[in-house]
Formats: C-alpha cells, sequence, structure tokens
C-alpha cells in the first residue's frame, strides 16, 4: 500500500492510494472546499470520479473505518487523548428468544461480564438506565457498554441462543 | 457610473449563462465589451471612475498570483517544471514574436505580443482540470507546474519591463530597499499581523486592501514597477497566512476583474488598428497551434508518450486574465486589440479541446503510424520523477 500527498498550487491538496491489487484511489480536497474522489481499477485508463461535500466525505470516511455496522448491531469505540490506554466500546444488540421475558436481575449481565446495559429502545420507547427488574422483550434493542473483550464475554455467554 | 452598473449587470447574466453552461467566462465579458464599447454599440465608455476600478482588478489578480507562488516549494519541484517550462517558454515566446513582427507589428509591440501568445490562464487551465475530472491524470500536475513557471517569468518581465525611465540599477536598488522593507515589516509584526487576521470584525479585509493599494502608490510614488511589487507583496504575505489573506481579498478581486475584463473590451477598438482582421486571427490560430507544439513536445520529453501532450495541449492552450493584463499595462490600440482576439478565440476552442481531449487523442493515435494500444496513464507515466 502506497500513500503519497501532494500539493497542487492553485487546486488544492492530493491524496493518492495504491492498493495491494494495484488500484488507485485518489482524493483531491479543492480549495472550494469541495471533494473529488477518483477510483481507477489496475485493469483501466478510464478512472471514474464522485464530487463529494466535506459532509459527505466525512460520512463516507466513517464507514470506511468500519465504526458502523449493520444498522441493527452498530458499535463506537471511544478512546481519549489524554487516557491512551481507556478505550470504551459502546455496542447495539437485539434481543432474541433466548433473553426474552427475564429481568436484567436474573440474567446477572454485570456480575458475569462485566458489561452495562445503558439503555433499551422497545418500539417508539427508550428506557434510560434501565432498573434490575426490568424484564426484556423480544425484538427490545439494547444498548451496552464495556471494554472490547467484555463485551465478547457477553455476546458469547448470554446473547447466544 | 450608469455605464459601470450596465456592464456590470451584463457581466452577472452572463456568469450565469457560462456557468450553467461549464463554459469559460472571461472571452465572453470581453466580447460583451466589444459589444458595448468603442468597437459595438458605444454605450458605454471608460471614465475616471471605471479606470480606478480596473486598476484594482489588475491589481487584485497579481496580489492573488502572488499568495500562490510559494517559492520553498517550487524550489523542491525544480526538477519536474525546469524542463517542461523552458520548452514551453522558448516555442511560444519565439513563435508568437517571430509571427507578430513578420505581420507588421514595432519591434516593442511584438515583445508584448509574445509575452501576451505565451501565457496561458492559470484561471481557466485549473478549472478546466477539475470541472472535466482530470486531476487524477499524471499530466494535470504537468500542467500546474507549467502555469508556475509561466507566472514566474511574468513576474520576471514585469520587473523588467515595468521601469518608466530611471537607471535600471537605481530601480533595482530601489525594489531591493522596498522588499527588504516589508519583509522585515512582516517578519517582526508577525504575530500582530496574524491576530489582526483573527479577527472576525472589517479591520482584516480592511487591513488586505488597503495594503494592497498602499502597495501600489508608494510604487507609483517611488518610481519602481507597482505590478511587479505587488506580486512581490503576495509573495511575501503569502508566508504569513496565504488561506487567510485569499478569503479577505477574493471578493475584491472577483468583482474587480470582471470590471477589469469588461472594460478592456469596452475600451478596445478592433476597426482602428492598421493591422488587418484576418492577420489578427492568423496569430490566434498559430496561438491554438504553437500551444500544441509545445505541449506535445512536453508530452514527449516528460511523459513519453503523444496522448499526454495532447492532454497538456488541451489545458493549456487558453490564453486569459494574464495575457489581457499585459495588454492592460503595456499595449497600444493595435496590440490590445489583437490580444482581445486572441484570447477570445483561444479560450474558446480551448475550452472544447479541454472537454473533449479524449476523443481528439482517440482521433489522434488513429492518424498516427504504429497504432499501438492506448496505454494506462498512471503505468506509462513518468516512472524516473519524484514526487514526495
Amino acid at each position: 500500500m502506497a500513500l503519497r500527498s501532494i500539493n497542487l498550487p492553485g487546486i488544492g491538496t492530493k491524496y493518492e492510494l495504491e492498493t495491494e491489487k494495484k488500484d488507485v484511489v485518489a482524493v483531491f480536497f479543492l480549495k472550494n472546499g469541495n471533494i473529488q474522489m477518483y477510483t481507477l481499477p489496475h485493469d483501466s485508463s478510464d478512472p471514474s470520479v464522485a464530487e463529494l461535500t466535506s459532509a459527505e466525505a466525512r460520512r463516507l470516511g466513517t464507514i470506511l473505518t468500519g465504526a458502523i455496522m449493520e444498522a441493527d448491531r452498530e458499535s463506537v469505540e471511544i478512546a481519549f487523548s489524554a487516557l491512551s490506554d481507556l478505550r470504551i466500546s459502546i455496542h447495539t444488540y437485539t434481543i432474541g428468544k433466548r433473553m426474552a421475558n427475564k429481568s436484567l436481575e436474573e440474567l446477572q449481565i454485570r456480575a458475569r461480564t462485566g458489561v452495562t446495559i445503558i439503555a433499551v429502545s422497545r418500539g417508539e420507547k427508550n428506557v434510560i438506565n434501565p432498573p434490575p427488574s426490568f424484564v426484556f422483550h423480544e425484538g427490545d434493542t439494547l444498548v451496552a457498554i464495556g471494554e472490547t473483550d467484555q463485551l465478547k464475554t457477553f455476546e458469547r455467554e448470554i446473547m447466544v441462543d | 457610473m450608469e455605464g459601470i452598473v450596465l456592464a456590470l449587470f451584463v457581466c452577472l447574466i452572463l456568469a450565469l449563462f457560462t456557468k450553467r453552461f461549464a463554459l469559460p467566462s472571461i472571452p465572453f465579458y470581453i466580447i460583451a465589451g466589444l459589444l458595448l464599447g468603442e468597437s459595438g454599440l458605444e454605450l458605454v465608455a471608460a471614465d475616471e471612475i471605471s479606470r480606478f476600478l480596473t486598476d484594482l482588478g489588475l491589481l487584485f489578480l497579481l496580489f492573488f498570483m502572488g499568495l500562490e507562488i510559494k517559492p520553498g516549494r517550487i524550489w523542491r519541484n525544480q526538477s519536474a517544471f525546469v524542463s517542461s517550462g523552458l520548452i514551453d517558454l522558448h516555442i511560444n515566446m519565439i513563435l508568437g514574436f517571430l509571427v507578430a513582427y513578420v505581420l507588421g507589428f514595432s519591434l516593442f509591440d511584438a515583445v508584448i505580443i509574445a509575452v501576451a501568445f505565451y501565457i496561458s490562464s492559470t484561471a481557466m487551465a485549473v478549472t478546466s482540470l477539475i470541472e472535466n475530472h482530470k486531476l487524477l491524470l499524471r499530466e494535470s500536475e504537468t500542467v500546474v507546474w507549467l502555469m508556475i513557471f509561466e507566472d514566474i517569468v511574468l513576474i520576471i518581465f514585469l520587473a523588467f519591463m515595468g521601469n518608466s525611465g530611471g537607471h535600471p540599477l537605481l530601480i533595482v536598488v530601489k525594489i531591493c530597499i522596498l522588499l527588504g522593507a516589508i519583509i522585515a515589516i512582516t517578519h517582526f509584526g508577525r504575530h500582530y499581523l496574524i491576530s489582526i487576521l483573527k479577527r472576525e470584525d472589517e479591520l482584516p479585509v480592511l487591513l488586505t486592501f488597503s495594503a494592497v493599494l498602499g502597495i501600489a502608490a508608494l510604487s507609483n510614488t517611488i518610481g519602481v514597477p507597482e505590478s511587479f511589487m505587488v506580486i512581490a507583496f503576495g509573495t511575501i504575505l503569502g508566508t504569513i497566512d496565504p488561506i487567510a489573506f485569499e478569503i479577505h481579498s477574493r471578493p475584491f478581486k472577483d468583482v474587480f476583474l470582471v470590471v477589469f475584463f469588461v472594460f478592456f473590451g469596452i475600451t478596445v477598438n478592433l476597426s482602428s488598428g492598421a493591422i488587418p482582421l484576418f492577420a489578427i486571427i492568423a496569430i490566434s490560430l498559430l496561438a491554438i497551434l504553437s500551444k500544441f507544439l509545445s505541449g506535445m513536445a512536453i508530452g514527449r520529453y516528460i511523459h513519453k508518450n503523444n496522448h499526454s501532450g495532447i492532454e497538456i495541449w488541451s489545458n493549456t492552450a487558453s490564453r486569459g486574465e494574464f495575457s489581457i493584463a499585459i495588454a492592460a499595462i503595456y499595449g497600444s490600440a493595435a496590440v490590445s486589440g489583437t490580444i482581445a482576439t486572441m484570447v477570445i478565440i483561444t479560450s474558446i476552442i480551448g475550452a472544447f479541446a479541454a472537454k473533449f481531449s479524449g476523443r481528439i487523442q482517440k482521433k489522434f493515435s488513429s492518424l498516427g503510424k504504429p497504432v499501438r494500444p492506448v496505454p494506462g496513464t498512471l503505468e506509462t507515466a513518468d516512472s524516473g520523477r519524484k514526487d514526495d
């Protein structure tokens, strides 16, 4: 993977990336604030172009970093610049049959995995910081917070059907 | 005053029209000027106010050009652009001079025409590369550096041609003293200047505007070429905060430059010149041809193929703002008429050439003797060249 950047006077800054398969992706940050993205397959000499506003480019960037996964199972990782070894993940899950009709107390989620459930979304309603007596229904979306390893344990021990 | 307003509104309509159809706007402003002024309906004539506004347009064009020039960056890229710049300079300057001289222009006028003939429009080249989605081509870097090289030639030309009498050595000394003073002020007042530029009120704009006018007035008073000084001033300020100065001077440049183009057209008298119309058109067509020759030579030399030559030609064939600037500063009536026509013809042909360069390349390769498959632009490109 070769990345090069170059400043073109009067035009803007160019970033060009050659992938392992020799395809080329180039991004130009133009002086007028817009962004042009070129892709050139290794077996062609005709590039295709997309013009993006900076908001669109940011959105594309988030997708490419992998931060947004499937719509019903999103995950965000937070890192603080002052606390470089603290990495917190926030993840959403959809309740299946196995967890349905059980309360938070019954499931012992925090004690068994270290993960904390911070919110549950049911239809139009959101419950922030649900109490131990809260009972899950099938189809609820829950928001869990923890370290990546803890969330993995949660998926393995509790979510698995 | 009514004349200026009329001209401005005509230009506003033309701007809407040309942006809608992605055409270059400069030739249309000049055509509008020709139709409104001495050569056409004689509805608008230049007066004191319009002359002041056109002066502002020229000053801000040059100041803006100065801001874009980054000596450090040019120094790092010299190998990339000196050879192509020299090819471009020699072919076009010599051809332009010979044609003008043969057609009966005086020695001085022929030099002025040669410079206007040589210098392509940076604005049109940049717009063409962006609008026609050509930024990924290797040739686009070559074109951008060619434009910078041409700018530098223009600066040198302005420095040497700008003096109105006086011993050349004395002028060089004066320029050095003035430049030294500007560099000293910007160096020691750097933090103060930056703090002013960061303000949200009218101060940054007022500072930019009055500084540019102040340098021009000062240059005139002490007898050094103002156009050169304004560019140099832009380059020095570019070392502080080029983006801030660009933002604060852009509105002036945008508006006054349109006034500059339209009033250039208004004051040009096409029918008065001693040079027949066919000769003027011949120069314009030769201007297209000579950029084709230099483009092909650069394409073969740097990118090792003809397709690159056509790409370089199609993006640099347009003459524009700098040719008009040369005509406005030095041109006699006959020279101005010739350059106006050349800008109109080359920029319109250039715009279409740039849009359809792909098809022209295919036509061209079917004409050439050995029909090679079209090589991928990236594989064939300058393998020996280094970019950072």
